[in-house]
């Protein structure tokens, strides 16, 4: 991919008021493993070239994975027609100007040097070990190389370039069924081994499952289950959407509308965390606290509506949730009861102005009582409304990275709301 | 195209057992407006072209976006090499596919309007206008019209002769209007959620009287009280409503590859196991689930899939029983059959095929019942509009949905509005408590256009299809 070819080209023939280009690349591989063989193996790169335009407050915009000049001229054509046609929009923003991008280290040459047949060996080593266990193994083993650029006709330039190794493996022995992945932007940290025995341990953990009835209890949370619920939370908070009245957040800025306890950050100082340096509006990416203490400090707010309300323009970039000392054994002797909850899955909403959310646990759920573990039960689904989940914190593990970029601690939080459950 | 006979020579001579190449090129374009203003207003070309080569037992896949003799043959040696490590791990795992024969066919989808030809200004106003009539309605705070219109163009080749050139298209129009009240918001939606139709459809649908529709809905709604405390009751479902409700506990359990545990670390596995097969009571004896990539104005009617494979229709459920699951070529000589339903179908040129839901839908009533009928007959109960919160577990057996619009059914009659209604029910309990199904005339298709699964993720369309229906005895309650 020739950038500078592409970018030139824009800047010669592109004669609207003003223009976004943003370019990415990505070299991917991908094998996909079930039930201890390969289903599926995949790799390529995907190129994709979008030009926004706007003439006066009238915007277009056109998407190609073609860079030949026949097809620029094309995005080109498509976007100013677009735009040609297109009403005056009472909410339009002219592209971003010079910014100071903060340099980011997403990239990592081991891993964009990663061969297929280095993959392949995981593979097979996670297979053989399943098989001296007399298990099966399926999960998905993954490397991405990737370039973005951004240029806008104000002067925006920013670049990105980044790099990421997952590798997934859910076990299944029997009846039991349970899952351990590594997603970071470095490939040298990850171990099999290490893997491996977490996984086996969490399966031999999971045997002589009882049955469990529904209720609110005590749960902790490993890091895994509780991303998958900040994630959702974190698409809520959006400053428009709250400022218009269809969140659980409205009016709620600067209140402490969380319990204390909890602090959810962005951050350009955690090198493990992966971390775009811009968003697709060109807004640097900069340290920011969303809650801090309980404190709703700031929302994600676009350009437009930042603008309109007189606050600054943000997104989140990253997960970064502090944690505490308390180790799982700890929690268990903080409550008389409660359940180790490894992951969620299905995860949706209920309700969007309560914020209420509905999902299943997956991949393992335990039950401790008199502050040790007692054994496995079945899994559960929750209704529960996650801000307000922060206000019944207990306590706070230490955090570690879930995925590439979220870092988030193990929580133990009281009289979680779990409304049915499954025979399995 | 001299590509087709390129790749698929150069695969045979590396020594394929199988190999196919899809060149494709797909169009979409997205119109976003909310209030008034145009969010987004893009279209998008991806072309190129994915080639997978079968080997030893084992797939290789590799894609491009670069036309070029060079290119296509780096492709396939790319492909090649992939299988050959794949194969080095499936020595004692081998895949095979099921036998198909060649054929040489084209298949486009019927339209009477070209959808991308229709000028933007045209599509604009319409959407500005149906805005505008949301936006009237006092306590309307949003009003958002979302238009997609997507375009597959296919050149399919395989090493056993098949040559193929496939069009497809679809339309997909959503409003939503959004009402605040108070310290409450409730939106209502117009979403028949996609259909392989032209912009003849966009014209006949009166989008105008449809945003009064929702406007006036949302704000019913709003305004709407809460069901109190989970009790058994029953429930009759829309059409529209059970299409999701059909996608997530009849569509995906019989995917075969679920089936098999291929999707066991992302997507979820299946209770519905092989050896339930022309055994196990999935419903009542009333429920008749046919699987029909034939469908007219299908989402999945594409005349062949992605294996090369015809599109068929069968049944997945016959008087309650689970009868077939939908397969692949390489899932269905996994459980010993020697044909594949023809359910393998990828996103992009950039995605290996994977096992899809075909269109899927419930047979309507053999008795002449009407949804007014259905509604008298039924003492105590909600009747459900729409589609709303939705989540499964892994295995596809316990659920929770929600939905749009919601009236409570007293003594015969719609009591009073509702909001924040959920039900929960689990698999085979939900379909055995179907009790009544009306007949064909109220028999509507309803669209599924974001399917997602596999990893990496892919997104997949289908239609379902159903008449109202009866459910008693399920979980119904009000959400906190």
């Amino acid at each position: 991919m020739n950038i500078e070819r592409i970018a030139e080209y824009i800047k010669k023939h592109c004669s609207t008021d003003d223009y976004s280009l943003h370019i990415s690349n990505w070299d991917s591989h991908q094998t996909r493993f079930a039930q201890n063989g390969i289903t599926q193996h995949m790799a390529g790169e995907k190129l994709d070239i979008s030009l926004n335009v706007s003439f006066g407050t009238r915007s277009g915009s056109c998407t190609i994975n073609q860079n030949d000049e026949q097809s620029l001229a094309y995005l080109l054509k498509t976007a100013e027609d677009i735009a040609r046609l297109a009403p005056e929009d009472p909410e339009f923003m002219p592209s971003a100007g010079q910014a100071s991008v903060p340099k980011v280290d997403n990239c990592d040459e081991e891993t964009k040097n990663l061969q297929p047949a280095q993959m392949v060996e995981i593979v097979q080593q996670a297979i053989d070990k399943a098989n001296a266990i007399d298990a099966t193994v399926s999960g998905m083993t993954e490397k991405h190389y990737g370039q973005s650029f951004m240029f806008t006709k104000n002067g925006f330039v920013g670049s990105n370039e980044s790099t990421n190794f997952g590798h997934s493996m859910t076990l299944k022995k029997g009846s039991v069924e349970t899952k351990v992945d590594y997603d970071a932007k470095r490939f040298a940290p990850f171990s099999l081994e290490r893997d491996f025995s977490r996984l086996a341990a969490q399966a031999r953990s999971l045997e002589g499952m009882q049955s469990f009835e529904p209720q609110k209890i005590a749960v902790i949370l490993r890091p895994g289950a509780l991303q998958e619920l900040m994630w959702f939370m974190g698409w809520m908070m959006n400053r428009r959407q709250s400022d218009e009245g269809f969140t659980p957040f409205t009016d709620q800025l600067g209140k402490e509308f969380f319990g204390e306890k909890f602090s959810w950050y962005s951050t350009l100082n955690r090198p493990e965390l992966a971390a775009s340096p811009y968003n697709g509006e060109g807004i640097p990416s900069e340290e920011i606290a969303w809650v801090e203490n309980g404190v709703l400090k700031n929302m994600p707010t676009n350009r437009y509506w930042a603008k309109k309300v007189g606050a600054k323009p943000a997104s989140v970039f990253n997960v970064y949730i502090p944690g505490g000392n308390a180790s799982e054994e700890d929690m268990m002797k903080l409550v008389p009861r409660g359940l180790i909850i490894n992951r969620f899955w299905y995860i949706r909403t209920v309700d969007a102005k309560s914020g209420e959310l509905t999902g299943m646990t997956r991949d393992g759920v335990l039950y401790f009582e008199d502050g040790k573990v007692k054994h496995a039960i079945n899994n559960l689904r929750f209704n529960e409304i996650p801000h307000d989940a922060t206000r019944r914190i207990l306590a706070l593990g230490a955090t570690e990275l879930a995925s590439s970029s979220v870092c988030v601690p193990t929580m133990l939080i009281d009289g979680f709301n779990f409304v049915d459950k499954t025979s399995f | 195209m001299k590509y087709l006979d390129l790749a698929m020579n150069a695969a045979a001579s590396l020594g394929a057992e199988y190999a196919d190449i899809r060149i494709q090129k797909t169009t979409d374009q997205v119109i976003y407006l909310q209030n008034l203003s145009l969010k987004h207003t893009n279209t998008e070309v991806l072309y190129g072209y994915g080639i997978r080569v079968f080997k030893d037992g084992a797939w290789g896949f590799a894609h491009s976006n670069v036309f070029s003799d060079e290119a296509v043959l780096a492709t396939v040696q790319k492909a090649v090499e992939i299988a050959a490590l794949s194969a080095s791990v499936n020595k004692n795992k081998k895949l095979r596919l099921a036998p198909e024969r060649s054929y040489i066919a084209s298949y486009k989808t019927p339209v009477k309007i070209e959808s991308l030809d229709v000028p933007l200004h045209e599509k604009v106003e319409l959407m500005m206008e149906v805005n505008r009539t949301m936006m009237a309605y006092e306590g309307i705070k949003q009003a958002v019209f979302y238009l997609v219109i997507h375009k597959d163009e296919k050149l399919f080749a395989s090493t056993l002769g098949t040559r193929l050139d496939i069009t497809t298209q679809f339309i997909d129009p959503m409003i939503i209007a959004t009402a605040v009240l108070g310290s409450d918001s409730q939106s209502r939606t117009f979403d028949e959620g996609g259909r392989a139709v032209g912009w003849e459809w966009i014209e006949s649908l009166n989008l105008i009287d449809k945003a009064k529709q929702i406007a006036e809905e949302a704000l019913i709604k709003v305004k709407a009280d809460v069901l109190g405390p989970e009790e058994r009751r029953s429930l009759i479902l829309d059409p529209n409503h059970l299409g999701l409700t059909m996608h997530e506990s009849v569509g995906h359990p019989t995917e075969l590859d679920r089936v098999l545990g291929w999707e066991a670390d992302y997507a979820g596995i299946s209770f519905a196991t092989p050896e339930k097969l022309k055994n196990y009571r999935y419903g009542s004896e009333i429920v008749n689930f046919v699987g029909d990539n034939t469908l007219s104005e299908g989402l999945a009617t594409h005349g062949f899939d992605d294996d090369g494979v015809p599109g068929q229709k069968w049944h997945i459920i016959k008087d309650g029983i689970l009868n077939e699951y939908g397969s692949t070529r390489d899932t269905a000589m996994e459980i010993g059959l020697n044909y594949s339903r023809g359910c393998n179908r990828a996103t992009y040129y950039y995605d290996q095929p994977i096992n899809r839901i075909p269109n899927l839908y419930l047979l309507p009533g053999t008795k002449p019942l009407t949804p007014g009928e259905l509604i008298a007959d039924t003492e105590d109960g909600v009747y459900i509009q729409g589609r709303g919160s939705f989540s499964i577990d892994q295995h596809r057996v316990n659920f929770q949905f929600g939905g749009d619009f919601f009236w409570e059914i007293k003594n015969g009659k719609l009591f009073r509005p509702l909001k924040k209604v959920i039900y929960k029910s689990c698999n085979p309990e939900f379909w055995n408590s179907c009790d009544a199904i009306c007949d064909q005339r109220f028999w509507q298709p309803f669209g599924v256009v974001n399917c997602g699964k596999g990893q990496p993720s892919q997104s997949a369309r289908m239609t379902h299809g159903s008449a109202p229906a009866r459910f008693r005895n399920i979980r119904v309650g009000g959400s906190q």
